[in-house]
């Protein structure tokens, strides 16, 4: 099966269908996709300014990286798990759209950025609280970190603001709302 | 539902004639309000008890109340402009209405009765309706503000 395939077949489910015909279940979910992401990216952004020594000058690298993990953790669930409803009830237009590619490709830098930094920065703050500087690679992490973050915010909101070309259109509307009162073209 | 009905042509508002501005107005809304409510969240989950709790509530408080402050300073500095480009629409939309209410008080509250609370290092009982109410006002904000296209 392509892709494409795969989404199509998503969205028939009978969950799918049923979510997506739900009328207001879809904007609670999109308050859970959203409440997360306040958690998960307010988190993350602390951490990232704590790094670049912008915030929480009270609370040592350690200490933020530690008593934040779990709850950081928690909202990425929260997020990534309204984000799949969203992604299953409309897949096929999500497919067809560039900027959600885009936040995808995000997401997996998310990944690699996780990876790449596990070692020296965010498992390493120990050494990192005891250095009379923060190192640069903790603040080079730090800002790719929040690059990433925003990008994920800007891809996100975008997706609304493409339209599908007519041919390919499923025979369901639109992705989500439109925004509200914006006078689209 | 009261109809309100300003004099008011949005298609005289620049932010209706540029494709950009309105998209960018709602990033920085959003990330602003992720800002906001993230380190709010963070003093609420530690004054319920559910985390962050090698530090007291103060501690995390006056650490992080630049930072809700800066957040909100971007919400409400973008709101606005987006509410500029359709204010007859918004005014009369239930859901706007009801994010309205809630976020006046959710600030009063919160630097009232939170900042208050989170400051003096409340028994756990105290500190857990301190910070289960904080959390419910800000929901009710994300939802309302979400159910605008859904009303």
């Amino acid at each position: 099966m392509s892709v494409l395939e795969v989404f199509r077949w998503v969205q028939y489910t009978e969950f799918a269908t049923a979510f997506r015909e739900s009328g207001l279940v879809y904007p609670v979910v999109m308050t859970g996709h959203l409440t997360g992401m306040a958690l998960f990216g307010g988190m993350i952004a602390m951490t990232d300014m704590r790094l670049l020594g912008w915030a929480m000058g009270g609370t040592s690298i350690t200490e933020t990286v530690k008593q934040l993990r779990v709850w950081k953790q928690i909202g990425f669930v929260l997020t990534v798990g309204c984000g799949l409803m969203l992604l299953m009830a409309k897949a096929e237009l999500y497919y067809h759209n560039p900027f959600y590619w885009t936040k995808m490709t995000l997401l997996f830098l998310v990944g690699v950025h996780a990876l790449v930094f596990h070692k020296s920065v965010y498992g390493n703050t120990e050494e990192l609280d005891r250095a009379p500087r923060v190192p640069a690679r903790a603040k080079v992490a730090a800002c790719l970190s929040l690059f990433i973050w925003v990008g994920l915010v800007a891809a996100g909101r975008s997706i609304a603001y493409w339209d599908v070309p007519g041919d390919l259109t499923p025979s369901y509307s639109s992705v989500g709302p439109e925004a509200p009162g914006h006078h689209r073209r | 539902m009261m109809q309100i009905q300003i004099p008011y042509d949005p298609a005289t508002n620049p932010l209706n004639n540029n494709e950009w501005s309105f998209p960018l107005l709602e990033i920085i809304h959003i990330v602003g309000f992720a800002v906001a409510i993230g380190s709010i969240f963070m003093v609420d989950l530690r004054l319920i008890g559910v985390g962050l709790r090698r530090r007291l509530p103060s501690q995390w408080a006056k650490d992080l109340a630049p930072w809700t402050l800066g957040g909100l300073a971007a919400v409400l500095m973008s709101g606005p402009l987006i509410f500029s480009s359709d204010p007859n629409m918004y005014l009369n939309n239930s859901a706007f209405r009801f994010k309205m209410g809630a976020l006046v008080i959710a600030i009063l509250y919160q630097y009232t009765v939170h900042r208050k609370v989170a400051f003096a290092d409340p028994s756990p009982a105290v500190g857990a309706l301190t910070g289960i109410v904080s959390v419910a006002l800000w929901v009710s904000v994300v939802a309302g503000g979400l159910f605008i296209a859904f009303v």
